[in-house]
């Protein structure tokens, strides 16, 4: 036996006038039959049987009023038994007699929980981290993917250090590298390198991995300077000396295909320190430059570098490379050569030495010269004579 | 401190801040002697009087050309349309009237009003009670629309909105409104409009949402968290203007983003967030950009309402969907 209460027709209506029953005590219903006519304060409306089965009992006459959520009607379902209760068995009940509080006079069931929400909400703004992820357009992604290459390995050249597609055209795997177990940094937080630092990281790599290098050492004596000679205009001059006096160390060696280009042109990368790192910017044609026209292109290396303009083309397709790093400590160095160059000049600091002279003994300023050449492609004979070229014309008076 | 639901932080804001500044006042169908269809406004003009929390007729028009006029010449109203499906005939004031007093006085007047609205389907209501159509207001120039997603962000994000000083639609997720409790101190403290706020950091793909819809997704980011998949939730809190810069920063991080609105999905406030990406952070990108979201049908009623609302499923197949590429 069920009982069927009233139910809110709509918005908290309290109560409703029973119009006309359209079923009888002893009539058979079936689910959603028209059972009567009632109206609210809004309008008229029918009242579905929510059972099939027989009428049971009427709990109201026609005119009267019944309050919203008590009982109408008893059906005999014929279920078998427990005892007609008062609890709701319509899904049109409202939530309002459910839960103990009031809850609003909202037709609809509203989901309750007293489940305490733990969260933690951290406002957005300007956070700025390092994300050390590849940037490159999708297209890319797919074309790297298409052709199994790992983005991560592709120098990057586009805009905001971004993998361009003819980065990924032009790039040749290194040779297999022999399988090592990795290294296992201890438990801490490793910070992925992006920037010049991944940079310098693969170019370092593809340098041990490729080429074969060797490193002279030498000074030149410049006690003989006329003042005021600025020391790197001086060595980038030297070096095109040095060019010209064996151009076998100006150019690329390519070791997968064995084939040497060297160039007449002198693009010189001049290594230069900065907070995010290391970064090669390229004065371009110094054969063709005066001191002061090299002098300018320095200074705006270093307005440039402080400013962080300095733009990747700018840094790209050198012949020679110039690391002078005396200015804080080091007197000689084994300098790395960078693929697919031939060689790189190492300066460091410019220090008085003692040296016999004619049978005395002078303090003489000296440069002292770490040259590193790949063997591969370019004789220690060869490379001695370059050095002797460097050597000569950085020991000339001006 | 108290621990309070949704609801009952709306009616916590509105009693602090109308016991703090006299010039607030709460208008709207059945919020004074009814205290709201919700109990929003429960309490309120036994305790401020009928001047200052009025019933008006059944006129939404009027309820936000009336609260349009009080807030230019000085007063702050919080009017309430009963549900955002009654909401339509406001519209004309809102974006002819509300959105367009600073532009139209040269800034001589503005219109500090906020526009609360029980919005949002799951409880099982009549027609034209789950409506979700906040990307109408979204795409308004001089609107705010905000919409927040637990008691504490209702509480602050309201006392922000009154306090602000131009047009809030403030949009209470009706489906949360009392699923949780959270510790709540009623100390007048505003939260930041305009930002997301991050609800779960992860690394491996960017969920974002509002709403009712927060409660799945982070559902989503615990489930794939026992998978292994780490997910970073953001509830977008402020939806216009929107805050793009929180997302494309969580997208730089883990390449992959879901959006998800139970709104519908045609020109939803999903795509508004996709094409920001897509024009901002294109380069971070692995996969396309996923939206999971109401069907763009009208809102059924209650035995197809959960077919309707995204599921904890549909969520995480989409986030899965981002990582099989």
């Amino acid at each position: 036996m069920k009982t069927f209460n009233l139910p809110d027709l709509g918005e908290g209506l309290p109560e409703a006038e029973i119009v006309t029953w359209h079923v009888q005590e002893g009539d058979e219903v079936v689910l959603d039959q028209p059972m009567l006519s009632v109206e609210t304060a809004k309008a008229v409306v029918e009242v579905p049987s929510p059972f099939s089965g027989r009428v049971a009992k009427l709990y109201a006459g026609e005119g009267d009023i019944v309050e919203t959520g008590k009982p109408l009607i008893d059906i005999d379902t014929g279920s078998g038994g427990s005892a007609a209760t008062a609890a709701p068995a319509s899904a049109d009940q409202s939530p309002a007699e459910a839960s103990a509080a009031d809850s609003g006079t909202v037709v609809g069931s509203m989901p309750v929980s007293d489940e305490e929400l733990i969260e933690t909400a951290v406002a957005g703004g300007k956070r700025r981290r390092t994300a050390g992820r590849v940037k490159a357009a999708p297209a890319v992604r797919a074309l790297a993917k298409k052709r199994g290459i790992d983005l991560a390995d592709v120098p990057p050249t586009g805009r905001g250090d971004r993998v361009t597609r003819e980065d990924v055209e032009n790039f040749r795997p290194r040779p297999a590298v022999r399988k090592r177990t990795p290294v296992q940094l201890p438990p801490g937080e490793p910070v992925r390198l992006r920037g010049p630092r991944r940079a310098m990281a693969q170019s370092m790599g593809l340098s041990r991995d490729e080429v074969c290098a060797c490193t002279i050492f030498d000074d030149a004596d410049i006690h003989g300077w006329m003042p005021g000679q600025d020391i790197t205009t001086r060595l980038l001059r030297a070096i095109v000396a040095g060019c010209q006096a064996e151009p076998a160390l100006n150019g690329f060696y390519d070791g997968a295909a064995m084939t040497r280009q060297l160039e007449s042109r002198v693009d010189i990368a001049i290594a230069v320190d900065t907070p995010d790192g290391l970064i090669v910017p390229v004065i371009r044609r110094v054969e063709q430059k005066s001191a002061e026209e090299l002098r300018d292109d320095l200074d705006s290396i270093k307005t440039k570098t402080r400013a962080r303009t300095v733009a990747p083309e700018e840094m790209k397709d050198f012949t020679f490379t110039l690391s002078n790093f005396g200015m804080m400590a080091g007197r000689y160095a084994t300098p790395v050569v960078v693929p697919p160059t031939i060689a790189i000049l190492g300066a460091g600091g410019v220090r008085h030495d003692v040296v016999p002279v004619l049978g005395g003994i002078e303090t003489h300023r000296r440069i002292p010269l770490s040259l590193s050449f790949d063997h591969r492609c370019a004789t220690g004979g060869e490379a001695c004579r370059f050095l002797a070229g460097v050597i000569g014309d950085l020991q000339r008076t001006s | 401190m108290a621990k309070v639901t949704l609801i009952e932080a709306v009616t916590m804001a509105l009693a602090h801040e109308m016991e703090r500044d006299e010039s607030v006042i709460v208008l709207g169908e059945d919020v004074g002697v009814n205290g709201g269809v919700f109990r929003a406004t429960a309490g309120l003009q036994q305790r401020f009087g009928p001047d200052r929390v009025m019933d008006t007729p059944l006129a939404e028009a009027m309820i936000a050309g009336a609260s349009i006029g009080m807030a230019a010449q000085g007063m702050k109203p919080v009017c309430e349309m009963q549900f955002m499906g009654f909401i339509y005939p406001a519209v004309d004031q809102m974006i002819n009237h509300a959105g367009r007093m600073r532009h139209r006085t040269r800034g001589r007047l503005h219109c500090p009003m906020v526009l609360r609205a029980p919005f949002g389907g799951g409880i099982h209501a009549p027609e034209h009670h789950s409506e979700s159509t906040e990307a109408l207001f979204a795409h308004m120039p001089g609107i705010r629309v905000v919409i927040p997603s637990s008691p504490q962000r209702a509480y602050g994000l309201l006392l922000a909105s009154i306090r602000d000083p131009d047009p809030v639609v403030f949009l209470e997720p009706k489906r949360i409104y009392r699923l949780q409790k959270q510790e709540v101190q009623d100390d007048g403290k505003a939260m930041p409009l305009d930002v997301c706020y991050t609800l779960r950091e992860g690394d491996d793909v960017t969920l974002v949402t509002w709403g009712a819809m927060t409660f799945e997704t982070l559902k989503a980011a615990t489930a794939m968290a026992e998978e292994g998949i780490s997910c970073e939730v953001i509830d977008l809190a402020t939806i216009s203007p929107l805050d793009l810069d929180t997302i494309l920063e969580s997208v730089e991080k883990t390449g992959r983003l879901v959006i998800v609105h139970e709104a519908a999905r045609n020109c939803g406030v999903g795509a508004e967030i996709a094409a920001g990406v897509a024009e901002k952070g294109l380069y971070d990108l692995e996969a396309p950009i996923q939206r999971v979201t109401g069907y763009d049908t009208v809102m059924p009623l209650f035995r197809m309402e959960y077919q309707y609302l995204p599921s904890v499923r549909r969520i995480v197949d989409a986030a899965k969907a981002t990582l099989e590429d």
